[in-house]
């Protein structure tokens, strides 16, 4: 037996997901769409702080659905990532350092300094997205008086996130 | 007879037009994800093969337009994102020996020279210590059936590098075969 064959008897074939092609094709097809659309910089645009930044933004996009606009990375001279940019519907939010420009990770001490509030499509699916993907729910999904679903969500270094969308009155 | 474009030319008109990237990964998703599936199993696949076109599809510039096909590029992408999952693989590789062994025929008079239950663990073990470069050349060969030349596009180097990574790859694999590392494994 040639040792190359010996490889080979250890090759199994996995079993897949039905579904797993067309989740994929729809993670390739929203790359495409933000690179198809001309983007506008909104006014405001929150930077939130984090010590790990690579694992923030695999969270961010995996609990709320947004997307690490690619070619707007920081990355030092020795490979470190700096700042990240995501997209969101028609915002922008900065994905930093913890201590950079003196915004403070909750996981680094002290409580969060402010929450933001995030504006949806589907909010029950957005809170199911959120669920799965390990999101700690501080304020479960519910109906407000004033005409709005809501829920709220810290994410993986505790900073606090509000999810909402209008209800029909 | 109309012919379909080939890669080369989907992946150029791409970089003015992105949607026809989407032919791309009609054509070699599902073979990208049972490579990812075969090496990392398919919860870890599934999670990476949306990551891996969109990876491509925001370098497609750097396609090399000489190469007719994308597939050992897209290999190449995919070894990239499988070395973040090492232990998972390592895992996979060692439940397939296990079952490897299983099926192997009952082990013949004593001192056969293979006993399956005891080689394919080592084999298991051997290709899990193989450094990444010489493991990734290994398998994209023997798994995935790419040629030198394909080996040597997905990974990037030059074919004599491929080729001494995979002699290297296979004389550990081959001490495994020789009745002298047999017996090495067997004493206690």
């Amino acid at each position: 037996m040639r040792p190359e064959e010996l490889a080979r008897k250890l090759r199994r074939e996995a079993a897949f997901d039905p579904a797993a092609l067309e989740r994929g094709k729809a993670v390739l097809m929203a790359a495409i769409r933000q690179a198809s659309v001309p983007r506008r910089w909104p006014a405001i645009a929150p930077q939130v702080p984090y010590q790990d930044i690579p694992a923030a933004l695999a969270f961010l996009e995996r609990a709320f659905g947004f997307r690490e606009i690619p070619t707007a990375r920081f990355v030092s001279a020795d490979g470190e990532l700096l700042h990240a940019t995501m997209q969101f519907g028609d915002s922008l939010v900065g994905v930093g350092g913890q201590g950079h420009h003196g915004a403070v990770s909750p996981m680094h001490g002290g409580g969060e300094s402010q929450f933001i509030s995030v504006q949806v499509e589907d909010v029950d699916a957005h809170y199911q997205r959120a669920v799965a993907a390990g999101a700690r729910i501080v304020d479960e999904l519910r109906d407000h008086s004033w005409g709005e679903r809501t829920y709220w969500a810290l994410d993986l270094e505790g900073h606090r996130w509000r999810f909402g969308q209008p209800t029909a009155r | 007879m109309v012919s379909s474009p080939s890669d080369a030319a989907v992946i150029g008109l791409s970089v003015d037009e992105p949607e026809a990237f989407g032919l791309i990964y009609d054509r070699h998703a599902s073979t990208m994800l049972r490579f990812l599936g075969r090496r990392a199993g398919a919860d870890v696949a599934e999670g990476l093969l949306g990551e891996l076109f969109r990876i491509a599809f925001e370098r497609r510039r750097t396609f090399d337009p000489a190469r007719a096909s994308a597939l050992p590029w897209l290999y190449g992408i995919g070894s990239n994102l499988l070395l973040k999952h090492r232990r998972g693989e390592a895992r996979r590789l060692r439940a397939n020996a296990r079952m490897a062994a299983d099926e192997a025929p009952a082990k013949r008079a004593s001192g056969a020279a293979h006993d399956a239950r005891l080689l394919f663990p080592r084999v298991a073990d051997a290709i899990e210590a193989l450094p990444d470069g010489e493991r990734g050349a290994l398998l994209l060969f023997a798994w995935e059936d790419l040629s030198y030349q394909g080996v040597a596009e997905a990974l990037e180097l030059p074919i004599g590098t491929v080729r001494s990574r995979l002699n290297r790859a296979r004389a550990r694999l081959r001490e495994l075969l020789e009745p002298g590392g047999e017996k090495r494994g067997r004493a206690r």
